[in-house]
């Protein structure tokens, strides 16, 4: 390839990876500060689609992607809510409910999705979403204008938001409860901290950031709802928190990464001459993942209480 | 303590389910089959409301119901060929005259029933077998995209294409498409990606940014669902990249960026084989395969004012060609 | 104030025991009414959340589920298409159940269905000699193998490296799909046709039928057989003992001189042996060849089948049972009420949840991480 070709093929890579990543990136943001007060959330797949759905309904009949983003998190909220009563309130066990959340997730989806839209296919591809957002002087630059500088409202929030969220979790009182309560519950209940109050609040962050990760594949990435449109991303999420190593920077870096590996599969198939199966790609981010766990023995330990149900 | 409960629990629970099964099995009798009644059976590979190839199985379906008054029914079921054999022969011992399976996985199945029920006809999606009433229906998009690939070639720089899953309706597809290019120009870019999906839109809408990095200016899908995605790139992008709609008219999703739109009337076909089936004289004694010759069924319209004359002249050439049988739209790629 | 106790293990019942529980007490049918009714109210909460759904989308609940009952059991075919759905459920729920009391949670059952598929469909593809003495067993092993080794290798990560099986699982699930889409696509795909499919198996490699004419194949028996030898496994050798003192306190395991790490993974062997060979009888006995996905999910049911059990490998007979009318009902519902089968999945999620409400998984998870 001529230099120039490949700098313009690096920055349509780098802007698809950011793009791809932005899903990933919202909802391991949240499942960090789940699983950090020690709630292991597998549904995050399902609050996903319920997510995505939710933002595509209520966009498509108001005409607001906003109000559609607000609905999404909303639902997002709803199912945390539904996920901490049952797993703290209730000690149920988190996979069973994680589980069952991916189930209702992709099943109540589907079900309204035909049920209120079937008939109606065409009008629904059709609604308003982010758009790209051109900041002046900025997106001109070369390279880098493409790059950074042309992308949706929701990708720009990333950074700001995973900034918040590390600031949150190491800065603030509140940050350091979440913090503890995943690793040593009963001290946090010995400081007069009430841990299912902590771990409600997380649960509910965890969940409300799936819902917008599920959000921005209807309303941002592209205009329309399909079943099953997360195609596993949920799952994926769940991957990045790990290799993240349960950190928000590291969650960001993580999510970026495996973009990257999302846009330089769909840009590579596209170059003539390489023929690497698709599906190597595709595994990409699975095998990382068990490599992480590998090469950090066990530096890579989860937060201790992780899993476990706390009384009282 | 505890488990020795469950298990008793276990044992309770399993008598009152014997007895529930008992009971449904003695209360079950096969459905009476009602003569008088024209009916057409649908097995779908995915939701029935997806876009593409799913959907137009169920227009389908939908159209039979309206022009031919039939008693219209179809099941989905997705990802499980292991079911196919049972919808198949549900339908058939039900009386339903003819049953479509909307894909070629669906062919084991259908030799499977078939035997017997000599008097209902399966009809198989893309797959041109003929094996007593099962019966292949293929409807070759090759041939339409061997036309979009004239126009690109006669009118663009490169071409991309996006594909859900590498199998061989879209393959074909995609031949016929370098093929037609390659009628013209046999220099001219084409690159190719396989999303591995049918409903990452998301994929798909990256893939036709990266093809547009590339340098293509035509840009086409064949994904259902997902292929959405590639429209709504071209979209942002604005105007001076084209694509075609692809089985429908998907003008709206870009209406600077639609060249024009492949339509698949499989519905129409479906209708003429339908009829035949109820009037009891279907006397076909191949595999039926629908192209550019069945000008109800499949043709290519494209959108007012955007190709020029000279343009289409060599269309409606290369169209002749192929219902002459002079072009073979599916001839190698070296 | 503290983390909830976990149960304590009971020793192997003796005999004597053994007999003790036949005889109906008033107080032993009374606590068990107590113990049953959680599930059953479960189950009728979902089916009301269903009928919500229904009715909202204009549906009859009433007629959907007549129909939807008819399905699953209304004919001898029904009935055998209900059990065949099942027979991978029981398979998966009975290996999960041995998997989930030894305190792993095995989240990957699906992918090791996959990976039995592909061995049990290469051993079919590849060995057209032998006769069907020979094959059936070979295939079925084959697939056993490969599963128990999928499984085994997230019970090896766990281990060695302290990766937390179920992030493990869940990735393993998604390289071994992935894997089967490529070998389906590439190296294994058909001569003729050239789809995405697998050649038939030899017709030597496959499983017997049972109840003429339907499909119903020795797999049904052969899944509870499996949950049989599980239970007693579980719940009737030494050796069960102590993988379920593992599930419940691996610290008191290691002070009884058990060897932790060798339970953790002879469980992973054993549930991920019993989804491989549920992988390796949906391609011996349903479909005969290898497609991209030969699963619809049934590694994620089986997981609700063995919980909603409470892990005993009897029990998961019948929840698989359960829950394979609910699938094959669901499809007769939509051919012939029209409604949307996803609804099941709705009900299932639902059954699971209303579940966990009432208390049914109060089976700590056993914190084996920090050995």
């Amino acid at each position: 390839m001529e230099p120039l070709a490949i700098v313009s093929f690096l920055a349509a890579v780098l802007a698809a990876t950011w793009r791809l990543a932005t899903p990933f990136i919202f909802t391991s943001l949240g499942e960090v500060f789940s699983e950090r007060a020690g709630v292991l959330n597998i549904g995050l797949e399902g609050v996903m689609l319920i997510g995505a759905f939710t933002a595509f309904a209520i966009t498509f009949f108001t005409g607001s992607p906003v109000l559609g983003l607000a609905a999404a998190i909303t639902s997002g909220l709803a199912c945390g809510l539904l996920f901490a009563f049952l797993t703290v309130s209730l000690s149920a066990n988190q996979i069973v409910v994680g589980a069952a959340l991916n189930l209702v997730g992709l099943g109540l989806t589907s079900f309204l999705y035909r049920s209120i839209f079937s008939g109606r296919m065409e009008t629904a591809r059709e609604y308003v979403s982010f758009s790209p957002l051109e900041i002046p002087f900025l997106s001109s630059i070369r390279f880098f204008g493409d790059i950074l500088f042309k992308q949706n409202l929701m990708v720009y929030a990333t950074p700001i938001v995973v900034l918040l969220g590390s600031f949150i979790l190491y800065r603030t009182a509140f940050g350091l409860s979440v913090r503890s309560t995943g690793e040593h519950p009963r001290t946090v209940d010995s400081a007069g901290l009430r841990v299912s109050m902590i771990r409600y609040a997380s649960v509910l962050i965890g969940c409300g950031l799936a819902a917008v990760g599920g959000a921005y594949l209807t309303v941002a990435h592209t205009n329309q709802f399909n079943e099953g449109i997360t195609s596993g991303r949920g799952f994926i999420a769940l991957a990045v928190v790990v290799i993240g190593r349960w950190s928000p920077w590291g969650a960001f870096a993580v999510s970026l990464l495996f973009g990257f590996f999302y846009a330089l599969q769909l840009r590579l198939q596209a170059v003539s001459g390489i023929t690497i199966p698709y599906q190597f790609f595709q595994a990409m981010p699975y095998l990382l993942t068990l490599v992480v766990f590998v090469a950090m023995r066990r530096r890579a330990a989860p937060p201790g209480a992780l899993g476990v149900p706390y009384k009282s | 303590m505890k488990s020795k409960i469950w298990q008793l629990t276990s044992t309770l629970l399993g008598s009152f389910l014997l007895l529930v099964l008992a009971g449904g099995c003695s209360g079950g009798s096969e459905k009476e089959i009602n003569a008088g009644v024209f009916k057409v059976g649908l097995l779908s590979p995915g939701p029935v409301n997806g876009q593409g190839w799913t959907q137009i199985a169920y227009e389908a379906l939908l159209k039979i119901e309206k022009e031919l008054g039939a008693q219209i029914s179809y099941v989905e079921v997705e990802q499980s060929p292991a079911l196919f054999e049972r919808a198949f022969r549900d339908y058939a011992s039900q009386g339903y005259q003819m049953v479509l399976g909307h894909g070629f996985e669906f062919q084991d199945a259908a030799l499977t029933v078939a035997k017997d029920f000599p008097n209902t006809y399966f009809f198989i999606s893309s797959s041109k077998i003929r094996e007593g009433n099962v019966i292949g229906v293929d409807s070759d998009s090759s041939e339409a995209f061997y036309l979009m690939g004239v126009v690109a070639a006669l009118m663009g720089k490169a071409a991309g294409l996006v594909g859900g899953v590498e199998i061989p309706p879209i393959t074909n597809a995609f031949i016929g498409f370098t093929n037609g290019v390659r009628s013209i120009d046999p220099d001219f870019p084409i690159s190719t990606t396989y999303l591995g999906s049918w409903t990452d839109a998301a994929a798909a809408k990256e893939a036709a940014f990266s093809m547009i990095a590339e340098g293509a200016d035509f840009i086409i899908p064949d994904a259902d669902a997902a292929g959405s995605g590639v429209y709504q790139a071209l979209n942002e992008t604005g105007p001076g990249y084209w694509s075609f709609g692809i089985y429908n008219d998907y003008t709206s999703q870009a209406p600077n960026n639609m060249i024009g739109n492949y339509f698949n009337d499989y519905g129409q076909g479906l209708v003429n084989l339908a009829r035949m089936v109820k009037d009891g004289n279907f006397d076909i004694q191949t595999n039926v395969e629908f192209g550019l010759k069945d000008e109800d069924v499949i043709w290519v319209k494209f959108v007012e004012g955007r190709v020029p004359v000279d343009v289409q002249e060599s269309v409606e050439t290369a169209r002749q060609g192929i219902i002459d049988s002079k072009i073979n739209t599916l001839s190698p790629i070296r | 104030m503290e983390t909830v106790e976990p149960e304590i293990a009971q020793k192997p019942p003796s005999r004597r025991s053994d007999l003790k529980k036949i005889s109906f007490s008033p107080r032993y049918l009374f606590t068990l009414g107590r113990k049953m009714a959680p599930p059953v109210a479960a189950l009728a909460a979902a089916l009301l959340v269903g009928a919500i759904l229904l009715y909202a989308a204009g549906y009859s609940p009433w007629y959907a589920y007549g129909v939807m009952w008819e399905g699953a059991f209304g004919s001898r075919n029904n009935l055998a298409e209900t059990l065949l759905k099942a027979t991978p459920l029981i398979l998966i729920g009975s290996g999960l159940a041995v998997a989930f009391r030894s305190g792993i949670w095995n989240i990957g059952a699906e992918g090791q269905l996959y990976a039995g598929a592909v061995a049990a469909t290469l051993a079919g593809i590849f060995f057209t000699g032998l006769p069907a003495m020979i094959l059936v067993p070979l295939v079925l092993l084959a697939g056993m193998l490969s599963g128990a080794i999928w499984g085994g290798l997230a019970g090896f990560l766990k281990v060695r490296f302290g990766a937390s099986e179920i992030v493990t699982t869940i990735m393993l699930n998604f390289i071994a799909i992935i894997a089967t889409s490529y070998l389906v696509t590439g190296p294994m795909i058909e001569e003729v046709g050239k789809f995405p499919q697998t050649a038939q198996i030899a017709d030597a490699a496959r499983l017997p039928r049972i109840l003429f004419p339907t499909r119903l194949h020795i797999g049904f028996l052969l899944a509870m057989g499996v949950a049989l030898a599980s239970y007693l496994l579980l719940f009737k050798s030494s050796r069960g003992y102590a993988l379920r003192t593992v599930g419940i306190s691996p610290d008191a395991a290691r002070y009884a001189g058990i060897n932790v790490g060798a339970g953790l993974m002879i469980s992973m062997a054993i549930s991920g042996g019993a989804a491989g060979l549920a992988g390796a009888t949906e391609v011996a006995g349903l479909t005969f060849r290898l497609y991209q996905e030969i699963s619809p999910g049934y590694g994620f049911d089986g997981i609700a089948v063995a919980l909603l059990a409470n892990n005993n490998p009897i029990g998961v007979i019948f929840t698989g049972i359960l829950f394979g009318a609910l699938r094959s009902g669901s499809e007769v519902m939509q051919m012939n009420a029209q409604v949307p089968s996803v609804l099941v999945s709705v009900i299932q999620g639902v059954v699971l949840l209303s579940a966990a409400a009432l208390g049914v998984f109060r089976i700590t998870v056993a914190e084996s991480r920090k050995e």
